[in-house]
């Protein structure tokens, strides 16, 4: 990257620390939401984007950190960094332990048995003491929207770190090498399940760190929010929407639809649903690669760019 | 064991009714590559279709059946000429992509239009049932059964004889070749997912008399749709009502001996396992 990049990087980056300081409480909290939204659209794109397995299953670490947080504060009451840390470690078990099977199945059986397992998890959760079974938790109150507000900038700022560092690290370029060819990769001498499994671990990390956060800051969950496989819904589409598979373009995309789709809902009520929905199906025939590709190309190309894409799957 | 048999009985009829929210999904997988994730909520739109004519019109819902089945059709064959067809080539994932889309949009339309309370069929004949020995068949399920069994064994008739039939297997075989042989692809695709679509609203209306219809079932629905094709395989819609009958008798299973909240669990767990071990289906052909 130019060094006018960084430049305008850093200066976006006080602006968004500075919020909190200078913004209202109604915007503080929408920076919450829509920060931790693109930390999971950024999880995602680690293992959708990168590595090019399509999980549908990462709300399911969203859910483990969050009850990770839960539990450790209301039933053993630790502080809420070890129950960060807990959650992480329930989210890194799970990747091994499922990721193991569930990563040797490619495309749609991939997308669908990660769909299943939020399910599972809905069902399993729900029959448990600890967490609480199927009415949930409420955690201590810690009315602080600023240390939220800070610390899910900060869990936004190591997500992008780390996808940066993908990109030019042998981890990262054995990842593209997967999503490009996998039978190549393990002939050139990646280990496809290691690196995968770590793909996946590194992507639930983030998400589950995410959902600890939220859970902290919302003070109550049940199996169902928590598990919401919605929002696996949102993450997906905000990172396509940006650009899946570059450094910036799930952050770009979080930002521009939660605030479309604020604006929206707070003109027409519950109309985001419906708003999503529609961004996908569009964004797919007209931008499949994202808007990060669409700012590059544009440029030579002009309204071309959509046409081409419209001609390039048709039949 | 009267209770075990009566267990397998509820398995069996709940299990003819799964295979043909499964038939559309595996015909569509199979034919064109696009795995619908918007395939439950079609099912819903079927059951709320079937609702309003028995309602408002008093149109009985077995009979009114074929009338669901030709409006989903036909919205099945507008969708996929209007837009699929447009990413049918599109990699695997963007297919994905635009279906959840879809099923969102879907999911939200009926939330406005039905509103989110649960409705269900009830014709005059919903509570009776004709007890055979210990165990009690509840006539609507018997219904619905029969109904499934002759939409898949005719299905099965009709892509084996039929030149449509044929011609559709054709393509889903080999595109270029098909074409050649005069196939229109666009046409065909849309027809094929029309008729997806019209067996998906089918099982909707015959779902609406046995269980409850809310616009959020059909992510479960589909994912269910997904294992019974799994397990069935894709080319035979024989092996599609093996499936059914398969993951209805172990959630019915699951329900008795594990406990109620686990039937999804099992159906769940059953798909895992099936991709794992088996990717290409228990009876499907091996890659």
């Amino acid at each position: 990257m130019k060094r006018l990049h960084w430049i305008l990087l850093a200066a976006g980056l006080i602006v968004l620390a500075a919020v909190p300081w200078f913004g209202s409480d109604v915007l503080v909290q929408f920076g919450i939401n829509a920060l931790l939204l693109a930390v999971l659209a950024q999880g995602w794109n680690i293992i959708g984007g990168y590595t090019g397995y399509a999980s549908f299953g990462n709300s399911v670490f969203y859910g483990l950190g969050s009850y990770g947080v839960a539990i450790a504060m209301v039933q053993w009451e630790l502080p809420f960094a070890v129950g960060m840390a807990f959650g992480v470690v329930l989210a890194v078990a799970f990747a091994f332990l499922l990721g193991l099977p569930v990563l040797r199945l490619k495309g749609h059986y991939f997308a669908i048995a990660t769909l299943a397992l939020a399910q599972v998890m809905i069902a399993i959760v729900s029959n448990l003491s600890i967490a609480g079974q199927n009415i949930g938790l409420v955690l201590p109150p810690l009315n602080d929207d600023r240390l939220f507000y800070e610390l899910s900038l900060a869990l936004l700022v190591a997500a992008t770190a780390t996808v940066f560092w993908l990109t030019r690290s042998r981890f990262g370029f054995g990842l593209f090498a997967i999503r490009e060819n996998e039978e190549g990769a393990a002939v050139m001498g990646v280990n496809t399940t290691l690196y995968k499994v770590l793909a996946f671990a590194l992507s639930g990390v983030f998400s589950a760190l995410a959902g600890g956060i939220h859970a902290y800051w919302i003070t109550f969950l049940d199996p169902a929010s928590a598990f919401d496989i919605s929002l696996n819904v949102k993450m997906i589409i905000m990172a396509v929407f940006g650009g899946p598979g570059t450094v910036l373009g799930p952050v770009l995309g979080a930002f521009v639809l939660s605030s479309v789709s604020e604006l929206l809902s707070s003109e027409i009520t519950s109309f985001a649903g419906l708003f999503f929905g529609l961004v996908v199906v569009v964004a797919v025939i007209f931008m499949p690669r994202g808007v990060a590709d669409l700012m590059r190309r544009f440029r030579r190309t002009g309204w071309r760019y959509f046409v081409e894409n419209l001609k390039a799957h048709r039949i | 064991m009267d209770l075990l048999a009566q267990i397998l009985v509820n398995g069996v009829l709940l299990g003819g009714l799964y295979a043909v929210m499964a038939l559309g999904l595996a015909l569509i997988w199979g034919v064109l590559n696009i795995v619908n994730l918007a395939h439950g909520a079609f099912i819903m739109l079927g059951g709320y279709l079937s609702w309003h004519l028995y309602n408002y019109l008093g149109i009985d819902p077995f009979l009114g059946l074929p009338i669901t089945a030709v409006v989903m059709f036909g919205l099945g064959y507008v969708l996929q000429r209007g837009m699929l067809n447009l990413i049918v080539r599109a990699p695997m994932f963007n297919t994905l992509l635009i279906t959840f889309g879809l099923e969102v949009v879907l999911t939200y339309l009926a939330q406005l239009a039905f509103s989110a309370d649960f409705r269900t069929i009830n014709p005059s004949y919903a509570g009776s049932s004709i007890a055979l020995g210990p165990v009690v068949v509840p006539v609507a399920r018997l219904m619905a059964f029969g109904v499934a069994v002759a939409l898949t064994v005719g299905m099965w008739l009709f892509l084996l004889h039929s030149r449509l039939g044929r011609a559709i297997r054709a393509t889903a075989q080999n595109l270029v070749a098909a074409r050649l042989y005069g196939v229109e692809p666009r046409h065909l695709y849309a027809i094929t997912f029309g008729i997806g679509i019209g067996l998906a609203g089918a099982a909707g209306g015959l779902y609406g008399t046995v269980s409850q219809i809310d616009p959020y079932i059909g992510a479960t629905l589909t994912a269910k749709s997904f294992a019974i094709a799994i397990i069935g395989g894709l080319d035979n819609p024989l092996g599609v009502l093996v499936g059914g009958l398969v993951l209805g008798i172990i959630e019915s299973l699951t329900v008795l001996y594990v406990g109620a909240t686990f039937g999804d669990v099992a159906s769940f767990g059953v798909l895992v396992l099936v991709l794992i071990f088996r990717p290409s289906g228990l009876l499907g052909k091996t890659a």
